[in-house]
């Protein structure tokens, strides 16, 4: 998919292995503004262990790509997205397990980002361990020039804190919302990733191994190469999970 | 790699819980300050470890089959047999789905939780009972343990690169047929490919005394029976030792599933099916 604009935006995703299609759980959304040439995209992941984690997942990827908020202000569309949740979830009959499971609400990890095309300003935002990696470079000489919100694959643990669909004490994820601003070069390529990808690519940078080609336009061009790339990452040892791509690659002027 | 097995509903996990329901247990539990009987607690125990591993499952409108659990009794007649009641008597390992879709019944209960402003606000929750308190007869331990391990070895036999199976023993620790020990080590010498069978022990002692929750040494346990308990308990491993300080348990390297006078509801979270997170309660 191109934006028509100098930077296209593709998007690549996978189930964990054994589930059906309809299990995944990340969730990814772009939405360009040709008059303000600006693109806001996001991705989401929603946690295995809290139900209906999938539709508080695109609830948040597509709150953000349809506001303008961001730095600290990033999170001020919560409310509403939580209000939906609700709305989508009440009222239905469930058996008694999964009403109490309900009761305590969906969790996603989410990371969002806003781009200026005019100066090239990027700003994001994150809460948890989807991650955004800004590469410069093209082919082989792809480097990675910043991970963020996290840097070191020993970050990645099966417990992080995730934006609760319900608000409730001690559940508030405005202090664990990371911020970061960067402008992307010419030759500049931004990944963003659900965990167990993320971790994956930061591993193979750790030990020297080439990753970021595998993931840029010439390793991935296609739903076929993902899932090559997804079978890889899984033979080298990544976790079994939902796996999300969703790739920002600057196009000559 | 041990204890690394994935744990899906392809590749599910195994808990089988042995209930010590013999007469001993009619008597008061923890110095009977609160007026219970040890067989009221142990109800209790097993009716919250069934709900919560219920909830852990459960994944929006339905429920994963992400572990089979087989629940046997002892004491009662000095037999041991399968305690599940009602559409799923008899038998031994049924998986989490139709368990909690078979409990005998379905209280309400008022419970306060947070209101999100700081305050508390009651709710009425369902509260599932799949067993009552029981007691009667001696302690056939060795022989709970015994039948345990033709339960585990079939299980293994059919799952043999799964997680191994979690026994956890529910008891007195008053044993009438033997030294449960060597039974004990012969139930913890079976497995799969990832690993040997873990055996952790819930002891519930007349005897006053604080609360022991995953000890790594026996220091301070109050009599023999909860030091032979304790002797017979698994170590946790890493992945738990991890996951019990997430919850806010006192676990250090070598602690053991062992607990006294406590009700460790929290033990179903120490295996990973997926991302869990730290904020959910």
């Amino acid at each position: 998919m191109s934006s028509g604009f100098p930077f296209a935006i593709e998007a690549f995703c996978c189930p964990k292995a054994g589930n059906r299609p309809e299990e995944y759980e990340d969730a990814w959304a772009f939405r360009t503004d040709g008059a303000a040439g600006s693109a806001r995209v996001a991705v989401a992941d929603g946690a295995t262990e809290s139900s209906f984690s999938k539709l508080w997942a695109i609830l948040l990827v597509e709150s953000w790509v349809r506001g303008r908020a961001g730095g600290p202000e990033a999170l001020s569309r919560l409310e509403g997205a939580r209000r939906l949740w609700r709305r989508k979830v009440g009222g239905r009959k469930l058996p008694w397990y999964a009403a109490e499971k309900a009761s305590r609400g969906a969790h996603a990890a989410f990371v969002g980002l806003a781009l200026d095309p005019a100066g090239r300003r990027w700003s994001a935002a994150a809460v948890g361990d989807c991650c955004l990696f800004e590469l410069h470079g093209v082919g082989p000489g792809l480097r990675l020039a910043r991970a963020f919100p996290l840097t070191r694959s020993e970050e990645f643990g099966s417990s992080p804190f995730l934006v609760g669909s319900i608000a409730r004490g001690g559940d508030d994820p405005s202090p664990h919302l990371r911020l970061a601003e960067g402008s992307l070069p010419h030759h500049g390529t931004l990944l963003f990733a659900s965990d167990a990808l993320s971790a994956w690519l930061l591993a193979r940078e750790e030990r020297g191994e080439p990753a970021w080609e595998a993931a840029s336009r010439l390793g991935v061009a296609d739903a076929i190469d993902f899932e090559a790339l997804v079978t890889r990452a899984r033979e080298e040892g990544a976790r079994n999970d939902d796996m999300t791509l969703l790739r920002l690659t600057s196009l000559p002027d | 790699m041990a204890y690394k097995a994935e744990i899906s509903r392809k590749n599910p996990g195994c808990f089988l819980f042995l209930l010590d329901q013999s007469g001993s247990m009619e008597d008061p539990f923890g110095g009977g300050e609160g007026g219970r009987k040890k067989a009221d607690e142990l109800a209790t125990i097993i009716n919250k470890l069934i709900h919560n591993l219920s909830i852990r499952c459960a994944k929006s409108d339905s429920i994963y089959d992400y572990f089979h659990v087989g629940v046997l009794g002892y004491g009662q007649d000095t037999v041991v047999k399968p305690a599940f009641e009602g559409a799923i008597a008899g038998r031994d390992l049924v998986p989490i789905s139709e368990l909690a879709d078979n409990p005998l019944r379905i209280e309400d209960r008022v419970k306060k939780t947070d209101d999100g402003a700081g305050g508390l606000v009651e709710q009425t929750v369902k509260f599932p009972v799949w067993f009552d308190a029981k007691w009667a007869g001696g302690t056939p331990m060795c022989g709970a343990l015994k039948t345990a391990s033709d339960v585990v070895q079939r299980w293994v036999s059919e799952h043999a690169k799964g997680f191994p199976p979690i026994v956890i023993n529910i008891t007195d620790g008053e044993a009438t047929d033997g030294d449960p020990k060597p039974e004990a080590q012969a139930l913890c010498s079976l497995g799969s490919d990832d690993g040997a069978v873990l055996l952790f022990n819930i002891h519930l002692s007349s005897t006053a005394g604080a609360p022991v929750e995953l000890a790594a040494r026996p220091d301070g346990l109050p009599d023999a029976f909860a030091k032979q308990l304790f002797e017979m308990s698994s170590q946790l491993t890493p992945f738990m030792i991890g996951r019990a300080k997430e919850l806010g348990m006192p676990a250090e390297d070598g602690a053991r599933g062992f607990v006294f006078n406590a009700q460790p509801v929290q033990v179903i979270q120490f295996l990973d099916i997926g991302t869990r997170p730290a904020n959910l309660r």
